[in-house]
């Protein structure tokens, strides 16, 4: 009986991979289906793995009751930190001057700025120039969440690793902290507190400029605490004062050359938006989400479009293009997981030199943007990267203005820019094809696979099989081959194995039978037990006594 | 900072974006390959790709980082003009002096750009292929007068022969520090307004226009 359930699961087991195969060589293409692309909580909208398979709506919800649980941790490693940072200004500045006296200044202007703080509130758009006014040095320290204010240093720290207005109350982690798994934040959290180490280590070695960025950086992330329901543009507008604010002061006040400048921007810019990117990136207050939706199904309706509409100058059929191709394709579906702005600028970079490659390779000569730019539209569109209109967003909004504008990043940027722009707007004109094709092409009547070609994209696909247009692909089919192969092979295996428990079925009953037929044919008889002639005439006293146990002492 | 040809006292770098604006085929890349590489039609040539170059130049004791950005010419991308134009410094619109077309396409940048970006932008308008003087079928009169017409200077060149390409750089690179410098001025006279075109990408749409065949260029294929 074990064992025919045993094989019923077994058999159980082995039949559903072989099903999901043959579902997966019917479609052929790189395909996922829609629904595993939205949120988990069924909202609608496009989810992310990056946030539980959550949209960035319900995934805000569920990471700000998830927070909560982790201010306390912070709080624990902000307080060990701030003794070690301690103990390296102690170090550093020795003799000369005392920490305390230092942070018992910075304490006594406190009420003012907290007049300040409720002031900004209402006013709602101010500038964060005044962090940079003389004055504000001294009162720049951060106001105490409601009521605590015992260690200055304990809370600056704080602040630095938990965004103020994640941080609630202490005592409220305990009632809503249960419900939500921590390991949401968990990540992300571990990622926020290592760029803030890093951070403090970089401006470490910068002595007074140093200390003074971080001063303003701190304030500022708090600072944008009271301004998460601001619109988009005027995030941006406060990210991007301060930028440029920093790095005048820098540059004015404290003389740092420009190259220098640059770098310890770099720096604020990884330390300010890895703390500010869950609130800023895709905001509530605008539209990004409703446009990365439209974005991504117009380029799943555009599939069809192929390498010959676009003009594009590589060769997939050379393994080493093909190669290219595919990190091409890879780089720019990774952008979405970085969270500061240069990351993902980094992000765009290698996808383009990759392009770059590939195009020297099929053309050899250096590519020119007639040939780059066709080739990015082409690699977005076999991408569909997730929330390209978000990041697309973030970076404008949040980036170091100086890469955007002159930089090399920059650069690559403007033509990704470019290519959304075309896939939005692309036509029938601008693909040089036939209005009425276009139209067939777009609503899926038809695919525009032409006999003269030797490529296609794969999703043309038809009951003749695909036309393989390059060794990846190629590859990938014979994959698919093989996959199919162990399909019928298992489907082989369940069938043996069925027939082998019916076998088995079969003779447990034969050897019942058998079983039966014996008992029948020998019926079991129980007779009263005769006395044994042994006994009958042994004389009792002739016996031995009985064994007895023995004691011995000691 | 914000106005990208940012810089103030003396030791400052400035730094300077380009664009490259011109049908396809007139010569840009050529033009740009020739200044950064000095390379013409080379087949070995190292460089991974002509679309983004920079060079560095030292101007009256000014150090200078000129980023030159090359634009896809191909018809079909006309209207992406102002994605790639925008915060530029400069702007070189190339023609052929040989194709009468490429000149009429000049023409509707510079309507384009003086429209969209006002007197900020350094015009250079540039004949190319003057080692085929002999096929030239733009006179250098109506050029050069057109370009005084629109407060744009004129040069001509040949990426081929190495010729006026030099002088064209260093040119539009000095325009654009007295550009940068007036402006700085400006901006010290009270009226500093933090740039408020800093952001903002939109996108034009194309004049309407005979519809061209929107095939590939000559050097894609
Ligand atoms: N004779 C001649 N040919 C040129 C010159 N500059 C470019 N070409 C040629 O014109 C063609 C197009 O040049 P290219 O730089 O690709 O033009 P782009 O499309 O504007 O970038 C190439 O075949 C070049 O060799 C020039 O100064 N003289
Ligand atoms: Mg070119």
């Amino acid at each position: 009986m074990v064992l025919k359930l045993w094989l019923l699961l077994l058999g159980h087991d082995l039949k559903k991979p072989a099903i999901e195969m043959s579902q997966r060589t019917e479609r052929r293409g790189i395909h996922v289906d829609q629904s595993e692309l939205l949120c988990n909580k069924g909202c609608g909208y496009y989810g992310n793995t990056a946030w539980q398979g959550l949209c960035s709506k319900c995934w805000r919800e569920e990471y700000q009751r998830a927070r909560q649980k982790q201010i306390q941790e912070d709080w624990a490693l902000a307080e060990k930190l701030q003794r070690e940072e301690e103990a390296a200004y102690a170090s550093i500045q020795g003799a000369q001057s005392q920490p305390q006296v230092q942070s018992q200044a910075s304490l006594a202007p406190f009420s003012k700025f907290e007049e300040k703080k409720t002031n900004e509130k209402t006013r709602k758009v101010t500038t964060v120039k005044k962090f940079f006014s003389p004055s504000s040095r001294t009162t720049s320290k951060k106001a105490p969440p409601e009521g605590e204010e015992k260690v200055t240093g304990l809370r600056d720290w704080r602040g630095m690793f938990t965004p103020p207005w994640e941080m609630g109350y202490p005592t409220e982690d305990n009632q809503e902290g249960k419900t939500t798994s921590p390991s949401i934040s968990r990540q992300s959290s571990i990622e926020t507190d290592r760029v803030s180490r890093d951070f403090m280590e970089f401006l470490k070695t910068m002595q007074k400029p140093g200390r003074e960025v971080q001063k303003h950086s701190r304030t500022f992330i708090e600072s944008m605490a009271n301004k998460k329901d601001l619109g988009a543009d005027e995030l941006s507008e406060y990210v991007q004062d301060f930028y440029q604010n920093m790095s005048e002061r820098l540059m004015n006040h404290f003389k740092v050359s420009s190259e220098n400048v640059e770098r310890v921007m770099d720096e604020v810019e990884k330390y300010i938006m890895t703390r500010l990117y869950k609130s800023v990136f895709c905001p509530e207050t605008s539209d990004d989400e409703k446009k990365d939706l439209a974005t991504q199904k117009r380029i799943r309706a555009l599939h069809w479009v192929d390498i010959q509409m676009l003009c594009v100058p590589v060769d997939e059929e050379i393994p080493e293009v093909s190669d290219n191709v595919v990190k091409a394709i890879t780089d720019i579906i990774e952008m979405d997981s970085k969270r500061v702005p240069r990351d993902k600028l980094a992000c765009i970079t290698r996808c383009s030199k990759h392009i770059f490659s590939a195009i020297k390779i099929t053309k050899s000569e250096p590519a020119s943007a007639d040939d780059f730019l066709p080739t990015l539209i082409y690699i977005v569109l076999k991408a569909n990267p997730p929330r390209l209109q978000s990041n697309i967003q973030y970076i404008t909004r949040f980036c170091n203005p100086s890469r955007l504008m002159t930089g090399e990043d920059g650069y690559y940027f403007t033509n990704l820019c470019c290519a959304v722009a075309f896939i939005e707007k692309l036509d029938a004109q601008s693909l040089n094809l036939d209005p009425e094709d276009f139209e067939r092409y777009m609503s899926g009547q038809a695919s525009p696979r032409r006999a003269d070609t030797d490529s296609s994209w794969p999703q043309t696909d038809t009951a003749l099989g695909p036309v393989i247009s390059s060794p990846a692909l190629a590859k990938v089919y014979q994959n698919l081959d093989l996959l199919s192969g162990l399909g019928t092979r298992q489907d082989r295996v369940l069938a043996a194995a069925q027939s082998l428990q019916r076998d088995l079925l079969t003779w447990e009953e034969s050897v019942g039978q058998e079983v039966q037929e014996i008992l029948e044919r020998y019926p079991l008889e129980i007779r009263p037990p005769a006395p044994s002639a042994i006994d009958s005439d042994v004389e009792n006293d002739l016996l031995p006594p009985p064994l007895m146990p023995q004691v011995f002492a000691g | 900072m914000a106005s990208g040809g940012g810089a103030g006292g003396s030791n400052k770098t400035y730094s300077f974006k380009v664009v490259l604006l011109g049908e396809g085929c007139v010569g840009k890349t050529s033009l740009v390959l020739r200044y950064c590489e000095n390379k013409f039609n080379d087949k070995h040539i190292t460089t991974l790709q002509a679309s983004f170059l920079t060079k560095k130049l030292n101007i009256t004791g000014k150090r200078v980082n000129l980023a030159i950005w090359d634009t896809a010419g191909q018809e079909r991308f006309h209207a992406l003009g102002p994605i790639y134009y925008r915060d530029s410094n400069g702007a070189i619109l190339v023609y052929d002096v040989t194709d009468e077309d490429s000149f009429q396409k000049v023409k509707n940048w510079v309507k384009e750009l003086r429209k969209m970006l006002g007197n900020d932008i350094c015009l250079c308008i540039v004949g190319n292929k003057i080692d085929l003087e002999k096929e030239r079928h733009v006179s250098v009169e109506e050029a050069e007068g057109y370009a005084e017409s629109v407060g744009a200077k004129h040069y001509h060149t040949s990426a081929k022969l190495n010729k006026g390409i030099e002088e064209l750089f260093l040119d539009l690179c000095k325009r654009m520090m007295e550009t940068a410098q007036a402006e700085e001025r400006a901006k010290g006279n009270g009226a500093s307004q933090s740039s408020s075109a800093r952001r903002g990408v939109q996108i034009v749409d194309d004049e309407p226009q005979a519809a061209t065949a929107a095939g590939g260029c000559c050097s894609s294929g």
